[in-house]
């Protein structure tokens, strides 16, 4: 039982991963007040630029470095639709969406079925000899690491930074921090071209290190799950990451439990990560003070300076 | 000389043009030259489901060069835009048209009804027309040849399974796998995970670690895509090959594999159209010359007695001597299927729902 914990958490964080990487982007775009529907899209379209990339130079950071400016053109796409031009939010999310999933499909038409040579996971050899965790960080890739590094890095910046403040006013009113002098537009590009680098990234992981692949939408829907794992977290960065966990945690379990002889339908135990996803945040996060502070009031709403 | 009077001059020729019309009209001829219509579901790759039915339809161009002309549609998702596709290919003359997968058989009933001129055939259907044959392969007789070779390289007699769903081309595959590893190794028994998609390889990967840290050294599975045995290959298993050969991606541990093989279907078609004596047939049909599997070359590390055993096994089952489900045949719960002496009926093959002994996991019925 004991050796089969480490291959069961290697692969819940490494199946949580990409929805980090998606949340934690769509969090920060969705705190500056910006609703962006289109993680999806954005994701496929960075995993499928990831893949080229990697197939082209044999980098995988020059691939991840690919998809992140991929993903971020992507929602400078939305970003111009919905900023500038005031186009309502969901709708131009959803476009994006979409778009995204035909644009990767496009692309990706001469490499359907093409496979690279796994990404070596050079882990982190720890000096001493630490019974569960070496041969857990030994076997981690280090975007796992570096999911990390950003949800520490989104956290502090949001609560503890002076730019993460003013992204949370533009956020919450914008008609204020205008009067301030603040650039509201600006400040919602820069979180919305952040979000759209962040899901790039998220869907670079997915085809370059979990199976280094390309198939016409390997995404499979992460990308709808990271944001409502955004929602369901109440916009909180630590909820977020339990979301994400939990769910690949329940997705790698249920393989286990198949194998095992308990005999649930396979189609209920498929239901099941998200299904317990759902139920446990919204159960952490059922205070309604809690979702009215944390919640942007004015997401998805259009800004315009004249006001 | 005769007076030729018009009337009869009008008769006679008019006779001959309604003759030649009505030859024409026949459409059953030999042509000069065969349009070929293909629709592909998805597009098509370097390895996968696609890629096998292209081989069929080109070593068909190669067979009967200057002579067929073949015209392919790929990337059609959505069943509905194949209905259309296969409209426009009728309708813009091709005469042979081939659907390649289940989903194509509803589309393909509904066009074949309307041109009755034209000759369709379509892969993994399960009902003909007059003008509407049918193609699938018996790849169980090439997995029970694959669980032969598995049954005897498991160290841990522990086999693994990866399904997608539980429909009956996977259920007799399972099973042919199973009776052939039980039939040189009684103790092996093989694990399966029903990951419930047939296109998401994050899922296929975490399903094949999930099967090896259960003690499996030997994978197998349904998806048609290389993720499980380059994630098999990456822990030290060994993998055998779905539906196309895997080899170039699973370098090292891939043992073989139980592969489609299309060709006799499209060429065998194709020369029946040409000569003018298409109809429309059910073939189902397994290894051997002119059948619809192969067995992918053997591994050059697997011991030569295996290899000269399977190899026996594949002779035997082409030529009947070796029936894989031979009697007497019981499922996993205990209840017999089929008495000593005999065999599963093809009917009974194509619409098989239950598991042999030693296959553990949930089945789903569906």
């Amino acid at each position: 039982m004991m050796d089969m914990l480490v291959p069961v958490l290697a692969a819940t964080l490494g199946a949580g991963t990409p929805l980090i990487f998606a949340a934690l982007g769509e969090l920060v775009t969705e705190k500056s007040g910006v609703l962006n529907l289109g993680v999806e899209g954005m994701m496929l379209v960075g995993a499928i630029v990831a893949f080229i990339t990697m197939r082209g130079m044999g980098n995988v950071w020059l691939g991840v470095a690919a998809a992140g400016v991929a993903g971020a053109l992507m929602a400078l796409l939305f970003a111009f639709a919905t900023l500038t031009l005031q186009a309502n939010q969901v709708a131009s999310g959803l476009a994006l969406a979409i778009f995204g999933a035909g644009v990767s499909a496009f692309i990706g038409k001469g490499y359907v079925g093409v496979t690279l040579e796994s990404s070596a996971n050079a882990g982190i050899s720890l000096p001493i000899d630490i019974p569960l965790l070496s041969p857990l960080l030994d076997s981690l890739h280090p975007l796992v690491y570096a999911s990390w590094l950003l949800f520490a890095g989104v956290n502090w910046f949001l609560s503890r930074s002076r730019a993460g403040l003013v992204l949370r006013a533009v956020g919450e009113s914008p008609a204020s921090a205008h009067a301030v002098g603040y650039r509201v537009i600006r400040i919602r590009y820069f979180a919305t071209l952040f979000g759209g680098a962040m899901a790039g990234i998220g869907g670079a992981y997915l085809s370059l290190v979990y199976a280094p692949l390309w198939l016409e939408g390997m995404v499979a829907g992460r990308g709808w799950i990271a944001l409502a794992l955004v929602v369901f977290a109440t916009w909180r960065p630590a909820r977020v990451m339990l979301g994400a966990y939990l769910f690949g945690g329940i997705t790698i379990v249920q393989y286990f439990a198949q194998s095992a002889g308990i005999a649930f339908a396979t189609q209920f135990m498929s239901m099941l990560p998200y299904l317990a996803t759902i139920v446990v945040l919204v159960v952490i996060s059922r205070d309604v003070a809690m979702i009215r502070r944390n919640a942007p009031v004015s997401l998805g709403k259009p800004f315009h300076p004249s006001v | 000389m005769r007076i030729v009077n018009r009337r009869d001059f009008l008769k006679r020729t008019s006779s001959l043009g309604i003759a030649a019309l009505g030859a024409r009209a026949l459409g059953a001829f030999a042509q000069d030259v065969l349009n070929v219509g293909v629709v592909h579901q998805y597009p098509i790759g370097e390895v996968g489901w696609e890629t096998q039915h292209a081989i069929g339809w080109k070593a068909m161009e190669a067979a009967f060069p200057g002579k067929v002309k073949v015209t392919v549609v790929s990337d059609v998702q959505q069943a509905q835009d194949s209905e259309r596709v296969f409209r426009e290919l009728a309708s813009q003359g091709n005469k042979l048209i081939f659907g390649t997968t289940f989903s194509h058989m509803a589309p393909m009933l509904k066009v074949a009804r309307t041109a009755p001129n034209t000759h369709f055939d379509c892969c993994a259907s399960v009902t003909t027309l007059k003008n509407m044959g049918a193609f699938e392969a018996r790849n169980y007789e090439a997995s029970y040849v694959a669980g032969v070779i598995a049954g005897r390289m498991t160290k841990s007699n522990v086999l693994g399974w990866v399904g997608a769903f539980p429909i009956p081309q996977t259920v007799w595959r399972m099973n042919g796998f199973m009776l052939g590893a039980r039939s040189v190794n009684p103790k092996a028994v093989c694990n399966v995970i029903w990951i419930n998609t047939w296109n998401d390889p994050a899922k296929e990967k975490d399903a094949v670690g999930a099967l090896i840290s259960q003690g499996a050294d030997v994978l197998a599975g349904s998806p048609n895509t290389p993720v499980q045995g380059v994630a098999a290959e990456e822990r030290g298993a060994w993998s055998v090959a779905n539906c196309s050969d895997y080899s170039k991606f699973v370098t090292k541990k891939q043992l073989t594999g139980d592969i489609f093989d299309w060709r006799s279907a499209y060429v065998d078609s194709a020369r029946d159209a040409l000569a003018g004596k298409w109809k429309a047939q059910d073939r189902f049909r397994g290894l051997g010359e002119g059948g619809f599997c192969a067995m992918v070359p053997y591994n050059a590390a697997i011991p030569a007695d295996v290899v000269a055993d399977a190899k026996q096994r594949e002779k035997d089952i082409v030529s009947g001597k070796l029936k894989v489900f031979a009697g007497p045949l019981k499922d996993r719960d205990g209840k017999q299927h089929v008495a000593a002496g005999a065999s599963l009926s093809d009917k009974e093959i194509r619409s098989i729902n239950w598991l042999v002994e030693g296959i553990n996991g949930p089945f789903p019925k569906s």
